[in-house]
């Protein structure tokens, strides 16, 4: 443990890259070139994050290369980051994906090219810092800093008519959301100043201070509100269809593809607040199994791939929140490798529309008949994404949601059934609209002539699609690695 | 209370040098305008004097000792009868005029951008504006405080109507001189009524705050003493229901320079925290349930209007209005963390709103107009501009990172002590309300699609512009991420002030 102090503090060179790589994206001359930097910097972040995996000791099940240093000493807030089995793997899945939208975006930006690579790697910034931070004040820095380039990103380079509108929405529901999250974290200083004496915001005092039943059902209420709302839980879900049909296409892959409200719920508001948790377990499940119907309900629905996508994501969302529920180690190891799988899932279907969108100006199923035809590459890769969503075996989405639905079935068994028909809906849905976006008859002329994927768009969905079967063959050394920290998870859990 | 005289640690009467450097220079730069008001020389010169300002004041914070809550580099003159000359600066003092000093030197630069006329004329008006400010803060002599406060109104007045930007300028200072003249003439008479009770227990008349602290205040005049000061104050901080001038000042008066000196600088919350709240602890006490509640009910009701508004100046306006009351909970909950909280708050809303109303200064040298319906589309040509605009708007709604942050975190902090949860989560909504506007004002008047038929060129940002983005920036996010020194600055003297408020009844 000595000897991890004095290696290199790689998280926060992480969190330098970026910002530098940002402001020099920016303030480049030639603003043709501005793309090539930011994914330089996103590629240099990829090596950065392949060393921190290599030095993560995956049977500790505590948190590792952690870097600590006084920020606001009166408060008293520090800047505290580290990772355990819970939060690494998000690391490189979220590089990834922000490697894919650059390059998804290598040629769709038409204005202020410049500034919308720096914002995509502040952004990229504020997600790793999410997922790193053990302070809950950074952490919540973190976690509102994120919104200004979303803002920004949605409002100025958005797809659809009313994207201004749609920004609006998003980062009022957001700021919204973001006030019980921290009224809920000063709740915990407080308790921890009642017991001790002393204000405390780190992650790992908190979780040592025991919290009565009183306050504690306050702060879940208050946690789980700020986090239900990013994730999004029914019904505070109306913000995500439309930034998914305003938003810039590759930038809703961000969106759907990292589920930070569920780790939030992971990381925070179910180890602060274990016994409201547990108490509370039914509105969980109800909200889940109410969203694993809904979404799937609602995604039949659709005419559009972006809306569909949304719902589906709405849905899978609630699969997860109905495992969290079980609070136990298969239903958190689940929860974990499905949030992993759904960054490559989610975040790689929503890149594979925004090259078809690039190409044929719509991902409506009534302008789209027949692409398979002009993009076999495309509607392949598609459809391998497509049904890694829907768990099929041989994809890493049956693993996650196998252990899900055995971890609900065995505590709430009816909500467990509703979830299996909830993965039929899912089939229904989403075979239904690839039928009528990729197969029959080529009825515009813009589908026909459109061009199969280019070298670097294939690229990137091959590793998507690589790393999906990958991790569908072999569950087992991924879900070891995530064994240790769930243990300690629910372990704690059951203490309190 | 105590004071150390400042030939027991300082090499110069520097609170004194802080008020007549800019008068001096105020003087000898209306002279050179008069004589020659085609002569850039005034200009330069008002430059050097504002630079030299904050000079001063950098020294001041490097001179003051932040451990005590003693007050320091004392001077003390005796002039007639009680109104002496009696001045002393503590870390509060300190953070204001650091303040002041900064905030002027922008302006100065500010209004050399804009290419306002009679620019050497501006320029002594503003230094004679900094001096009277420096007065106010570093003196500890109420009746003094009163008095350059009524200069203050008086030079503020002749900045709005000369360089007003509006034909109606008639309606708009006779708006502003009547609420102003209202309260300034509550502070004098709660001054003089302080005077009195402080002869009536002595037998002799004192309007020092040394004096007036050590003395409790005759119980019979209390509470009306402390409405005539605390409505006094009011009216310039401006808190709700007592901010009627202030959209009819900000759609017709100039457009950023007179809202910086008076809602840049919040003096008003300075006054209540040098005296109103030492003074009289058992009728702050009495009556702070009263004050926060007209402090909440005005964060919504700004909130609500500022929705309503279609001119950019006025939205400011009830923008100021609305964070206003947080700042007046923060400070009542009379709990030490709402003091710091309150206290840096202030400075922030201060520095935040001076970004806003800049870059709308730098709108209007464009658009020459600063209603929302015809502005638009400029972010695509001054995008430097408009970001700072958001990141002054940010700052207000708390975002992480700037520090406004940090201080309504406090403020937040102490109204759950003292208040419990429920005022808390109505505070917090009023912030994100005024996000709300504050992001529709942005989207309005940047994001928004361009009127056709006004099609015009808007020029791109030129480096004068460029350096005070440059400056705003710079401060509103390094102060944000490093708020520690200013914590620090603030601590000692804030701890005094809670000492007050211990075992008072009724809290």
């Amino acid at each position: 443990m000595d000897a991890m102090w004095l290696e290199m503090p790689l998280l926060s060179l992480l969190f330098m890259t970026l910002p530098i790589g940002a402001a020099l994206t920016w303030f480049w001359p030639r603003p043709e070139q501005a793309r090539v930097i930011a994914l330089g910097t996103a590629l240099l972040d990829l090596v950065i994050v392949g060393v921190i995996l290599s030095r993560f000791d995956p049977t500790q099940a505590g948190y590792q290369l952690v870097e600590q240093a006084r920020w606001i000493p009166s408060l008293p807030v520090n800047y505290l980051v580290g990772v355990d089995g819970l939060s690494v793997f998000f690391l490189p899945t979220t590089v990834l994906l922000f490697i894919g939208v650059i390059v998804a975006s290598w040629n769709t930006v038409m204005s202020h090219q410049r500034l919308f690579f720096s914002l995509l790697l502040l952004l990229e910034t504020t997600t790793l810092g999410i997922f790193c931070a053990l302070d809950t004040v950074l952490f919540f820095l973190f976690w509102e800093l994120s919104l200004v380039p979303l803002y920004f990103l949605i409002s100025l380079w958005g797809v659809g008519p009313n994207r201004r509108y749609a920004a609006m929405k998003y980062a009022m529901v957001m700021l919204a959301g973001g006030a019980p999250l921290l009224l809920g974290f000063v709740l915990l200083a407080f308790n921890h100043a009642d017991l001790t004496g002393a204000l405390a915001f780190d992650l790992p005092s908190l979780l040592a201070t025991p919290v009565p039943i009183e306050t504690e059902r306050v702060v879940f209420a208050l946690l789980f509100l700020g986090f239900a709302v990013k994730m999004p839980v029914f019904p505070l879900h109306t913000w995500f269809p439309v930034v998914a049909m305003e938003g810039p296409v590759a930038v809703v892959a961000l969106l759907a593809g990292l589920k930070l409200g569920v780790y939030g719920l992971i990381r925070f508001a179910i180890p602060l607040a274990p016994a409201a948790a547990l108490e509370w377990h039914w509105v969980l499940a109800g909200l889940g199994t109410v969203a694993i119907l809904y979404g799937a309900v609602a995604a039949l629905a659709q005419t559009n791939l972006r809306r569909m996508m949304a719902y589906s994501s709405l849905s899978h969302v609630g699969l997860i929140v109905l495992a969290l529920s079980a609070f136990n180690v298969q239903g958190l190891q689940g929860a974990v490798l499905q949030l992993l799988n759904f960054t490559l899932v989610a975040g790689g279907l929503f890149i594979a529309t925004s090259f078809l969108y690039q190409r044929v100006g719509s991902s409506d199923v009534l302008s789209l008949g027949g692409a398979a035809r002009s993009m076999p590459i495309l509607a392949s890769l598609f459809l391998v994404l497509g049904l890694a969503s829907l768990g099929l075996p041989g994809t890493s989405g049956f693993p996650a949601e196998l252990l899900m639905l055995i971890a609900a079935l065995k505590t709430h068994t009816g909500a467990g059934l509703a979830a299996l028909f909830g993965m039929v809906l899912g089939a229904a849905y989403f075979l239904s609209l690839y039928r009528r976006a990729f197969f029959g008859p080529i009825t515009s002329p813009v589908v026909r002539d459109a061009v199969d994927l280019l070298p670097r768009e294939r690229a990137v969905l091959l590793v998507f699609v690589g790393l999906v079967i990958a991790i569908g063959l072999a569950p087992g050394w991924l879900l070891e690695m995530l064994r240790p920290a769930a243990e300690l998870w629910v372990a704690r859990l059951a203490m309190g | 209370m105590s004071e150390v005289y400042w030939f027991n640690h300082a090499a110069l009467p520097l609170l004194a040098l802080l008020q007549l450097v800019p008068v001096i220079g105020a003087a000898w730069v209306w002279r050179l305008a008069r004589d020659n008001p085609a002569r850039p020389a005034s200009v330069r010169l008002g430059r050097v004097f504002a630079l030299l300002e904050l000079g001063l004041a950098i020294a001041l914070y490097r001179g003051i000792d932040t451990s005590t809550a003693v007050l320091q580099f004392a001077e003390w003159l005796p002039l007639v009868g009680p109104i002496a000359y009696h001045a002393a600066a503590d870390g509060v003092t300190v953070l204001f005029v650091l303040l002041v000093a900064l905030l002027v030197l922008l302006l100065v630069i500010y209004s050399l951008v804009r290419e306002l006329p009679n620019a050497g004329r501006l320029l002594a008006v503003m230094l004679a504006l900094e001096g009277v400010l420096m007065s106010q803060l570093v003196t500890v002599n109420l009746f003094w405080f009163v008095a350059s406060s009524a200069a203050e109104i008086a030079l503020v007045g002749y900045l709005l109507w000369f360089w007003a930007t509006s034909p109606e300028k008639d309606v708009m200072l006779a708006r502003f001189y009547q609420f102003q003249g209202t309260g300034i003439a509550l502070l004098l008479l709660g001054t003089l009524v302080l005077g009195w009770s402080h002869a009536h227990a002595t037998g002799e008349w004192s309007f020092d705050l040394l004096d007036l602290t050590r003395v409790p205040v005759e119980a019979r005049v209390a509470p009306i003493v402390f409405f005539m000061l605390f409505y006094g104050l009011g009216v310039r901080t401006p808190i709700f229901p007592l901010h009627g001038w202030l959209p009819v000042v900000a759609q017709h008066g100039n457009v950023a320079i007179a809202p910086v000196f008076l809602l840049g600088i919040k003096i008003g919350i300075f006054g209540l925290l040098r005296y109103v709240l030492p003074i009289l602890p058992e009728m702050v006490v009495e009556w702070h349930l009263f004050v926060v509640g007209f402090a909440a009910a005005g964060v919504f009701y700004a909130a609500l209007l500022a929705f309503q508004q279609s001119d950019l100046r006025r939205l400011l306006a009830f923008a100021v209005i609305s964070h206003t009351g947080l700042l007046i909970m923060g400070i009542f909950a009379l709990h030490p963390m709402g003091f710091q909280g309150g206290v840096l708050l202030t400075v922030n809303f201060g520095l935040a709103v001076t970004a806003m109303w800049m870059m709308t200064g730098f709108v209007y040298r464009r658009t020459h107009t600063t209603i929302l319906a015809r502005l638009g589309g400029l972010f695509d040509r001054i995008p430097l501009i408009g970001i700072t605009f958001l990141v002054g708007g940010l700052a207000i709604v708390g975002m992480p990172g700037t520090p406004g942050f940090d201080a309504a975190h406090l403020v937040l902090e102490a109204s759950i002590e003292r208040f419990g949860a429920l005022p808390t989560v109505a505070a917090a909504l009023g912030n994100v309300a005024a996000a709300g506007f504050l992001l529709y004002a942005f989207q309005r008047a940047f994001l928004a699609a361009r009127d056709q038929a006004l099609d015009r060129e808007v020029e791109r940002a030129s480096r004068e512009e460029l350096w005070v983005v440059g400056v705003m920036m710079t401060v509103l996010l390094v102060a944000g991420f490093y708020l520690e020194p200013w914590l620090r600055l603030v601590e000692a003297p804030l701890q005094g002030l809670a000492s007050h408020f211990v075992g008072v009844k009724g809290l």
